[in-house]
């Protein structure tokens, strides 16, 4: 039986009825046409369909659309602004932290909100917080490199 | 991939769910974090009729403290616990073992009922827990009850909880003076690992500079459930702290643990590494003893 839910996808709120066995990950991608989450393992293992959910990054692949009823849920299409990309979204463009593009958008998500909470990281805080999302281009050397530049800019 | 159907329940109070667990508990699969039972459901190692959610009970997601003893919500998530600053201030070896948990994204949603319920040899928390002296209590529509964590657990996957019971938190005794813990992971790599090896160990000075009074040392992996290790617990007690001791209470406890060959190690080398890892988290548990003691004066 289907349920009606409300998420409150990057800023906008919006009314759903799904099937409480589709998971966050599907109803985003599926039902709302945001496929800038990408579905890579869907077991909690790469993190490339990382979301911020109530504020904190997580596996969408491991949340259910219905327990997500009501939350705020930012995915990768909501954090460029009116003026362009969000500073680490063009960190990642101008040091080439980008191969494939798979993993990106769950990168730029938890690369952001490590910077909320700390803007200054140092490579170990940077590739502890990165740990959850797997680049198999194996380009994490330009990744880590690009969320310090943003950190350094911010400073300067 | 598909999860199979099911029939979804979302209570917002502890009693209400109490009370479908004793309906359907049978039937039932509790969700909390998802980052087991999703999982297992996605590749078809369980199919539920039911799913009961835990996230919407705003009682089993706090933090409390009250008459020397910190009660854990069964659903603070491993992140919450790493985080939080009168966790790291008093329990130092649970932020660790917290922080070794999956990774950060898997943190934000694994929860502190969860990672004990599933009953994995290898889990993290339950050892730190353990070593800390952790007590469950667990409750069902017409009663309760407290369970020491070290008598939880039966074999892999399998604990003592009935099918009707809801784990609702966890409470720990607030560590005496002179107290500290400490938790040591090995792993292939450092996030999204099963333990090879996992070891907590807690040790109480009597006084700033030892003897040491009280010990335990748990070991995970290395046994089908977190596995105290009373012979090296021995060897410390009356002792003071030190190197050389922490030395022989590690091959003590290898000598207590008792490994399989798998895949991921052979016996051999989880025997060598509890040894080494016992020591490095008793060196750890010093360490914060010396640290919360410091602390106090300052």
């Amino acid at each position: 039986m289907k349920t009606l839910i409300t998420l409150n996808v990057n800023g906008r709120a919006r009314d759903l009825a799904v099937e409480p066995n589709r998971t966050l990950l599907d109803v985003l991608r599926q039902d709302l046409e945001l496929t800038g989450t990408k579905r890579g393992c869907d077991l909690g293992e790469c993190g490339s369909c990382t979301v911020i959910l109530n504020g904190k990054p997580v596996n969408s692949c491991l949340v259910l659309a219905v327990q997500a009823n009501g939350a705020e849920i930012l995915t990768i299409e909501g954090l460029a602004g009116p003026s362009g990309l969000h500073p680490v979204q063009q960190a990642f463009v101008d040091k080439g932290a980008i191969q494939c593009g798979f993993c990106t958008p769950g990168m730029i998500l938890s690369a952001t909100h490590l910077l909320q909470k700390n803007p200054k990281p140092s490579e170990e805080e940077i590739r502890t917080a990165l740990s959850g999302n797997l680049c198999r281009c194996t380009g994490y050397q330009k990744i880590v490199e690009a969320v310090q530049s943003v950190g350094e800019r911010d400073q300067g | 991939m598909l999860l199979p159907k099911f029939q979804y329940h979302e209570p917002k109070a502890l009693d209400e769910a109490l009370t479908l667990m004793g309906e359907i508990g049978e039937e039932a699969s509790v969700l909390a974090g998802g980052t087991d039972l999703l999982v297992n459901m996605k590749t078809g190692k369980t199919a539920p009729g039911h799913v009961v959610s835990l996230s919407r009970i705003e009682e089993l997601r706090g933090v409390g403290r009250q008459q020397g003893t910190l009660t854990l919500g069964a659903c603070v998530t491993a992140g919450e616990l790493k985080e939080q600053e009168q966790i790291q201030a008093e329990f130092n070896g649970l932020c660790q073992s917290a922080g070794s948990l999956g990774s950060p994204l898997i943190r934000n949603l694994a929860t502190v009922g969860g990672n004990i319920v599933t009953a994995r040899p290898a889990a993290d928390l339950p050892p730190s827990l353990m070593a800390y002296g952790a007590s469950l209590l667990l409750k069902k529509k017409d009663g309760e009850r407290l369970l020491p964590l070290e008598t939880f657990f039966k074999g892999p996957g399998q604990t003592r909880i009935e099918p009707e019971e809801i784990l609702c938190a966890v409470i720990l005794k607030e560590p005496p003076p002179y107290s500290g813990g400490g938790y040591v992971k090995l792993g292939v790599r450092r996030a999204l690992e099963i333990s090879l090896v996992n070891v907590a160990a807690f040790v109480a000075l009597d006084g700033p500079s030892g003897p040491i009074k009280e010990a335990r040392i748990v070991l995970g992996a290395v046994a089908p459930v977190p596995l105290r290790a009373p012979s090296a617990e021995a060897v410390l007690m009356g002792e003071k702290p030190g190197d050389e001791v922490f030395e022989k209470a590690g091959e003590a406890a290898a000598k207590d643990s008792k490994p399989i060959d798998d895949f991921r190690a052979s016996a051999e080398y989880r025997r060598d590494m509890v040894k080494v890892l016992t020591r490095r988290a008793l060196k750890l548990a010093y360490e914060e003893a010396k640290l919360r003691e410091w602390r106090r004066w300052k």
